[in-house]
C-alpha cells in the first residue's frame, strides 16, 4: 500500500509543475548535455587519430582506454575531488561543488566511451571508403569528415551509450557536486540523498523520469545500431 | 608525349618483390591494357600511380613536373583517378557521389550542379538518383563511379577490371562508357585479365610477369 501511495504522490508531483524536481531534472540535463558537447569532438577526434596515424605508444594507449571503459564513476569522482579540493593541484580554481566540477567529472567519463566506439566504428568501416575520397582529391580533413559520416549510425550509438552512462551516474556528482539543492543537485544524487531521508515521492518522481531518458536514450541507441547494420 | 612516367619503380609485400619496374611512360590519347596473372601486382600498380599503395623505391614526372611518395603531392590526386575493380560508394546520394571530387576542388555550386547533371547524362544515370547506392547493381555502381571520375576531367584514368563481376549488359555498357572516357587528353591505364582484354582504340598493351613489365605495340598477340 504505502508503494501505491507513494507513487501516487509521485506522479502528482510530475504533473504539478513543482519547481524543485523540475529544477533538479534541469541541473541533470544541462550539464549532462554540456559535458556531452565537450567531450563529443574530442573523442570522436582522439577515436579518428588513433584509427588513422600510427605513432609509438598506439597500441598501449587503446587498451588503456578501452580499460577506463569500466572505470567505476565513484574513483573518477575521487581523483577530481583530490585535484579540485583546496590542497589539490587545481585548487585554486574554487571549482568543487559547482556545476563545471560535474561537467569536468562527466567529460572524462564520456571519453574513454566516445574514443573507443569511434575507433571501433571506424577500424570496422570500409577501407575503399578511405580510398576512393583520397582518389577523388579530398584533403585529410575532408577524407576526416567523409569517414565520420560514412559510420555516422555508429557514431549516434557511440553518443548515445556515452550520454546514457553520464546522465545517470551517481559517484562522481555526488563526489565533486555535493547535491547541493538547487545548484549542483541532479537526478542521481537526488535519489540517491533524498531517499535516505524519507522524501520516497520525490525519489520515484525523478526515478521515473531518468527512467523515460535512460529508455529514449537506449532506443535511440538500438534503432542506429539498426541503421549502422543496414 | 609522355604525360606520367614513373622510373625504378620497386614494391615489396614482406620479402616478397611484388615488381621492379625500370620505366613505365604513359602518353595522352593513349590506352594501355595492363594485363598479368592474378597476384601479378596490376591493382597494386594502379593504386600506387593513385597514389593509395607506396613503393619502397622509385620517382614519378607528370608533364614536367617531378613527384614523389612521400607524400604524393595533392595537385597530381586532381590529375589522376583510380577506380577499384568493386568501386565504393558513399552512403548518400547518387548526385552526392558524383559531385564529391568536385566539392573537394571547390568548385562552386552553380558549375558544380551543371557539371554533375552533365555526368548523369553521359552515364544514363537519370532513373537512379534517388536509389540509394547501397542498392544499386554492380553494373550500375561501376557506372556511378565511372561518371564520378568523369565529372573531374582527370588527364590519367587508372580502371581495375571494370567490367569483371558484370553480367553481359552491363559490361557493354560500361565498355561504352570507358570508351568514351579515354579521349585525346586522356591516358588510360586498364587492368584486365589476358583473356579479356578490353579492345579500345590507339590500344597498348602492358604485361606485368616474372616482377617486371613489358611494353608492347598493338597486337603483340605473342606476350
Amino acid at each position: 500500500m504505502e508503494l501505491l501511495e507513494t507513487t501516487r504522490q509521485a506522479l502528482l508531483l510530475l504533473f504539478s509543475a513543482d519547481a524543485e524536481l523540475w529544477g533538479i531534472v534541469g541541473v541533470s540535463l544541462s550539464v549532462s548535455l554540456i559535458a556531452m558537447a565537450v567531450a563529443l569532438p574530442v573523442g570522436v577526434g582522439m577515436g579518428y587519430l588513433l584509427a588513422s596515424v600510427e605513432f609509438p605508444g598506439r597500441r598501449p594507449l587503446i587498451v588503456l582506454i578501452q580499460g577506463l571503459l569500466a572505470s567505476p564513476t565513484v574513483v573518477v569522482g575521487l581523483l577530481l575531488y583530490l585535484l579540485l579540493s583546496r590542497q589539490g593541484a587545481f585548487g585554486q580554481l574554487q571549482l568543487l561543488f559547482t556545476q563545471t566540477a560535474m561537467i569536468v567529472g562527466q567529460v572524462l567519463i564520456a571519453l574513454p566511451v566516445l574514443i573507443a566506439f569511434s575507433l571501433s566504428a571506424l577500424q570496422s568501416a570500409d577501407p575503399r571508403a578511405r580510398e576512393t575520397a583520397l582518389a577523388l582529391g579530398a584533403s585529410g580533413p575532408r577524407v576526416a569528415w567523409t569517414m565520420l559520416v560514412e559510420v555516422r549510425f555508429a557514431l549516434m550509438a557511440a553518443v548515445c551509450s556515452a550520454f546514457g552512462r553520464v546522465v545517470s551516474e551517481v559517484g562522481c556528482s555526488l563526489m565533486v557536486g555535493g547535491n547541493i539543492a538547487g545548484v549542483t543537485r541532479n537526478i542521481p544524487t537526488a535519489i540517491a540523498l533524498e531517499t535516505s531521508k524519507g522524501e520516497f515521492a520525490q525519489g520515484v518522481a525523478l526515478g521515473i523520469v531518468l527512467l523515460v531518458v535512460a529508455l529514449g536514450v537506449n532506443s535511440a541507441f538500438a534503432f542506429f545500431q539498426g541503421g549502422a547494420q543496414r | 608525349m609522355t604525360l606520367l612516367s614513373v622510373a625504378g619503380l620497386e614494391k615489396s609485400f614482406g620479402e616478397r618483390r611484388l615488381f621492379a619496374i625500370d620505366e613505365l611512360a604513359l602518353a595522352a590519347g593513349e590506352s594501355y591494357a595492363l594485363t598479368g596473372e592474378n597476384g601479378a601486382g596490376k591493382s597494386t600498380l594502379l593504386r600506387i600511380l593513385a597514389g593509395i599503395d607506396q613503393p619502397e623505391r622509385g620517382s614519378g614526372q607528370y608533364a614536367d613536373r617531378a613527384f614523389g611518395w612521400q607524400p604524393y603531392p595533392d595537385w597530381l590526386r586532381h590529375e589522376v583517378i583510380y577506380v577499384h575493380q568493386q568501386p565504393y560508394l558513399f552512403h548518400t546520394g547518387v548526385l552526392d557521389n558524383i559531385a564529391y571530387g568536385l566539392r573537394a576542388r571547390g568548385i562552386e555550386r552553380a558549375e558544380r550542379e551543371r557539371r554533375v547533371a552533365a555526368a548523369v547524362a553521359w552515364a544514363r544515370l537519370e532513373h537512379l538518383l534517388d536509389t540509394p547506392p547501397q542498392k544499386l547493381s554492380g553494373g550500375e555502381k561501376q557506372r556511378v563511379a565511372l561518371a564520378r571520375a568523369w565529372v573531374l576531367k582527370p588527364r590519367v584514368l587508372l580502371l581495375d577490371e571494370p567490367t569483371a563481376n558484370l553480367d553481359a549488359e552491363s559490361r557493354q555498357q560500361t565498355l561504352a562508357l570507358v570508351r568514351e572516357f579515354c579521349g585525346p587528353r586522356t591516358a588510360a591505364v586498364i587492368a584486365c585479365h589476358d583473356r579479356d582484354v578490353i579492345e579500345l582504340p590507339h590500344m597498348r598493351r602492358l604485361h606485368l610477369a616474372g616482377g617486371g613489365i613489358e611494353v608492347c605495340m598493338e597486337n603483340c598477340n605473342a606476350v
